[in-house]
């Protein structure tokens, strides 16, 4: 309770922050597989991404708990180095399951949901009496309607705030084979987020022709799947057939959006035909529906320019605050952005995602 | 400018560093290769505590396909985001005139040291050869 209080200090000084994207590890493979049945138990050893890591360092090097454990793994030592010096008042955790890479659905939905009752028990559990910790719900969208039903299973939860799956699919996400997932997400008021992570790999399709060489090449161009992801949504109708459906972009860039919308939008006035469900225009449901994190913001030279990008995306409306801890391309609240006018800190820093997540 | 004992040479070999704080300033000093220097510990772009990464080489400029790993033991890596650093001047590799972090002088010199003997207005005076004095 100690810490409580100690907490609840530190939010009540300097700026208060809502981190939309913190990774949460666990101390092992085993934690895992304790909430697994077979036959999946005896088989799941754990996996990453399998290629295209970074080659110097993926994750912050003074991030590894000082009692041990890799970094992500101690939600104390999360609360010492990330929450407690930046006045973070909630930290929306977004678990690595790596599962929507895989060809067997059937194993890919029990890692999921080995994966939610983890976060659930610890993270979301015994390690949030002070409720900063916010979950995601991991699915596996190669099965749509058994992930509704892992949606359906945790939707009540106190601490689960949206639902996750990586930017990597064999489709673009607007089409229909994922909609038992959306009518999930819109019955429970869930937002549907989507972070990089398996573009390319296992049974997804690369955003780029063909497979980069370097991680310096997909790295940068993991902004293109989220760019197909959200024309994909506009164009068929997603938000017209559920009204009440909402998706947060992760990771994905930022800079991008006034360039595609211009296009999009350019498009619609001659294409409308084609999608008539498309009442408005593209960019005309982006307040009501996307929301867009800001890890990794892209920093031209000169300030003003990034400015600019802010004002003309309505960032201010639209643009929430992320750090991707432990990662190695964290972005510190203090000194990812440039000075912003005070109005526009405090919505991209707390407001919108307490608005969009109901915190 | 102020002048620091940070400890004695031979506590600093060849490839070790150690962070010191001066004038609530934290520093990282390096012995690299028999040389000593000094960096502030903390990134010119997000502020990290730089001092604390990794010290490699790198790939110096060289034509697509190949690769020149060279300057082991020179070149300091962000623990965050891995922009590599001069340990011997502080400045960036990929844009070591606008990217640069502070740097300080840094002397290896025989220190006097002076011990109060108690109840005698005398002082022993004791030589111990090369300490490293970082000058801020």
């Amino acid at each position: 309770m100690e810490q409580v209080e100690e907490m609840k200090a530190t939010r009540s000084t300097g700026r208060a922050i809502i981190d939309c994207d913190v990774h949460p590890y666990p101390k092992s493979v085993d934690e895992i597989r304790s909430y697994m049945q077979e036959p999946w138990k005896s088989r799941y050893r754990g996996s990453g991404r399998g290629f295209f890591d970074n080659p110097v360092h993926g994750m912050r090097l003074d991030a590894t708990p000082p009692n041990g454990g890799g970094a992500g793994t101690d939600p104390d030592f999360v609360r010492e180095q990330l929450l407690k010096p930046f006045g973070h008042e909630y930290a929306v955790l977004m678990p690595r399951a790596f599962c929507n890479l895989l060809p067997d659905p059937d194993y890919a939905t029990a890692i999921a949901a080995a994966y939610n009752e983890w976060l659930a028990d610890t993270w979301l559990g015994k390690h949030n009496a002070d409720g900063v910790f916010k979950g995601s719900i991991t699915i596996a969208h190669q099965d749509p309607h058994a992930a509704a039903r892992e949606i359906e299973r945790w939707a009540g939860h106190p601490h689960f705030v949206q639902v996750m799956t990586d930017s990597g699919a064999r489709a673009p996400f607007g089409q229909r084979q994922y909609y038992p997932i959306y009518e999930a997400c819109e019955k429970h008021g869930l937002p549907f987020a989507i972070h990089p992570g398996t573009d390319g790999m296992g049974i997804n399709v690369q955003p780029s022709p063909g497979y980069p060489t370097h991680y310096i090449e997909w790295h940068t161009c993991l902004s293109l799947a989220f760019q197909a992801h959200l024309v994909s949504f506009l164009t068929e109708g997603v938000f017209e057939r559920f009204p009440g459906f909402k998706i947060v972009l992760v990771e994905g860039g930022v800079s991008w959006l006034p360039g595609l919308m211009w296009r999009l939008d350019q498009e619609y006035k001659a294409l409308r035909y084609e999608v008539p469900w498309m009442t408005k225009r593209p960019s005309e449901y982006l307040r009501d529906h996307v929301r867009i994190s800001s890890q990794p913001l892209e920093r031209p030279d000169d300030d003003g320019h990034l400015l600019q990008m802010l004002t003309m995306m309505d960032a201010e409306h639209i643009l929430m605050f992320a750090s991707d801890y432990p990662h190695w391309d964290f972005d510190s609240p203090k000194h990812a952005f440039p000075k912003l006018p005070d109005a526009m800190a405090r919505r991209i820093f707390y407001e919108n995602a307490k608005e969009f997540y109901k915190l | 400018m102020g002048r620091h004992v940070v400890g004695n040479a031979a506590e600093l070999p060849p490839g070790s560093r150690k962070i010191v704080t001066l004038e609530n300033r934290s520093i990282g000093v390096f012995n690299v290769n028999g040389a000593y220097y000094a960096l502030k510990n903390s990134c010119p772009h997000q502020a990290a505590p730089l001092c604390a990464g990794p010290i490699k080489g790198t790939n110096l400029p060289s034509k697509p396909g190949e690769y020149r790993y060279a300057r082991e033991g020179e070149i300091i890596r962000c623990p965050w985001h891995g922009w590599e650093f001069d340990l011997t001047n502080g400045k960036s590799l990929f844009d070591p005139h606008k990217c640069l972090v502070k740097t300080y002088e840094v002397a290896v010199e025989e220190v006097r040291e002076e011990q109060e003997e108690p109840s005698v207005e005398t002082y022993r005076v004791q030589i111990e050869a090369n300490k490293v004095v970082v000058y801020i």
